[in-house]
């Protein structure tokens, strides 16, 4: 399952903030933030697909970095918001 | 704070002790004003978002709060009551949208717009959203209102205006001011239409009718009756708009405010204008109201005072309703920043495109002291 999630989430952040381009090398523990490839409005993009994708409600305390630098721990954030 | 537990940063309502921490980031990433401020911004701070008589603590301002405890974003919100066909609407007017030290919290204005946006209103907006704002309000699928997103100028005077744009960067140049006016006076000599560069009072039908300095008791009077004909308009009262007046008096940066009421000859009312500005500046103007079908005749008495007066320019905010009148009077347009609506209600985000919604000036920001005061 969390393949699955880890998947849907990398092909989000290809198509969104890649334009598609999937050349790139894009690890689990890679950072978004630092890479520059997640701001303010692509965080907005970001909530807003793994909140319809995954069916899990985002509190405006989830979205720190803690939560959503990294594609792995995007995928264990949503793993425990679909368990909770 | 227990030994083990991280604060982790937050957002909340505005509350009093936040005030010269929000003054501060106005000063510096909206004002780019590297002069500390003096009390009486987080003093006006807390008349219009703490104090105000309308204040409504569940559409409260909000403010992020960094780990170290840190105020480090703000978004202002002035409660609106509004009506569509009728029914009443609750509105949020937003503004004032800033984030500080971004890169050390760079979701922090994500997280300052979800959670106004998430609050119990019927309808959110802002007149005043630049670039990187309208694109994260577009993110919350927020519609941006074209007609109501552009800055109208029309030129008067283009040596003067072209002279006052310079000076909005180095006043001195003002001195030049006696050097520059006879291009003016030149310029209009022979013409007998509109152009772009010049407005020339020519003889109209707008002659028929008069404009006369309002008190702002008259003029709040009136303003509901102008408004009838939006679907979506604000439910304000006479009392409430008088005060925004009184409020608005001074607007140091703008020049002095001119407020005059337009009259049929038989002495009806059909609508009103408002703007600041001292003669020989760029006037800048807050509202047009008139009646349906009396736009053109209010913007022409506008443009007459304005000339009388000897403004260099004149600017605005567009509005649906007055559009149309613009065109062919030598108005240029240009985008600054952008009205944007949120709403989880199809009704209101149409009533808005459709241009059938009363936005802008006093229904926003734009009327405030924080857009063109000074606060030495």
């Amino acid at each position: 399952m969390t393949d699955g999630i880890h998947t849907d989430i990398r092909t989000f952040i290809i198509e969104s903030f890649l334009f598609g381009d999937d050349s790139q090398a894009l690890s689990d523990d890679m950072s978004l933030i630092d890479n520059d490839l997640v701001d303010s409005t692509g965080i907005l993009e970001l909530v807003g697909f793994l909140e319809e994708r995954f069916a899990v409600k985002i509190a405006d305390a989830d979205i720190v970095p803690a939560n959503l630098d990294t594609i792995g721990k995007i995928a264990a954030f949503v793993a425990r918001k679909q368990v909770s | 704070m227990p030994f083990g537990l991280v604060k982790m940063s937050e957002i909340r309502p505005l509350q009093e002790h936040d005030l010269p921490a929000v003054a501060d980031m106005f000063r510096v990433v909206l004002r780019k004003n590297s002069i500390p401020a003096t009390p009486s911004l987080p003093s006006y701070l807390k008349s219009i978002f703490l104090d105000a008589p309308d204040f409504d603590p569940d559409l409260a301002s909000k403010v992020h709060v960094r780990s170290d405890g840190r105020v480090s974003g703000f978004m202002g919100v002035l409660p609106l009551r509004m009506e569509l066909r009728g029914e009443h609407v609750r509105a949020a007017t937003c503004g004032s949208f800033m984030v500080e030290a971004h890169e050390e919290d760079p979701f922090a204005g994500a997280r300052l717009l979800r959670e106004v946006l998430s609050g119990p209103q019927d309808l959110s907006f802002s007149e005043t959203s630049n670039d990187i704002s309208t694109t994260m309000w577009r993110k919350m699928r927020a519609t941006v209102a074209a007609p109501y997103s552009l800055e109208w100028l029309r030129v008067m005077r283009p040596a003067s205006f072209v002279l006052e744009v310079g000076a909005g960067r180095f006043a001195p140049l003002r001195f030049l001011k006696p050097l520059v006016s006879p291009f003016d006076t030149l310029g209009r000599r022979s013409r007998a239409r509109q152009t772009w560069s010049h407005y020339l009072p020519l003889a109209g039908k707008a002659d028929a009718f008069t404009d006369t300095e309002a008190s702002e008791t008259e003029s709040a009077a009136l303003i509901p009756t102008l408004l009838a004909s939006f679907a979506l308009r604000p439910q304000w009262t006479p009392q409430q708009l008088e005060a925004m007046m009184i409020h608005a008096r001074t607007k140091a940066v703008h020049g002095e405010r001119v407020l005059r009421i337009v009259r049929t000859g038989s002495g009806k009312p059909i609508g009103l204008f408002i703007y600041y500005g001292d003669p020989g500046r760029i006037g800048r103007v807050v509202q047009i109201i008139a009646l349906a079908g009396q736009e053109a005749t209010v913007i022409d008495r506008l443009l007459k005072h304005a000339e009388e007066r000897g403004m260099a320019a004149m600017r605005g905010r567009t509005q649906p309703a007055l559009l149309e009148a613009m065109l062919g009077r030598k108005f240029a347009f240009v985008h600054a920043s952008s009205t944007v609506v949120h709403s989880r209600r199809p009704e209101l985000i149409e009533a808005v495109t459709t241009g059938h919604a009363f936005l802008n000036g006093f229904a926003g920001e734009g009327w405030t002291r924080l857009i063109g005061d000074r606060f030495d």
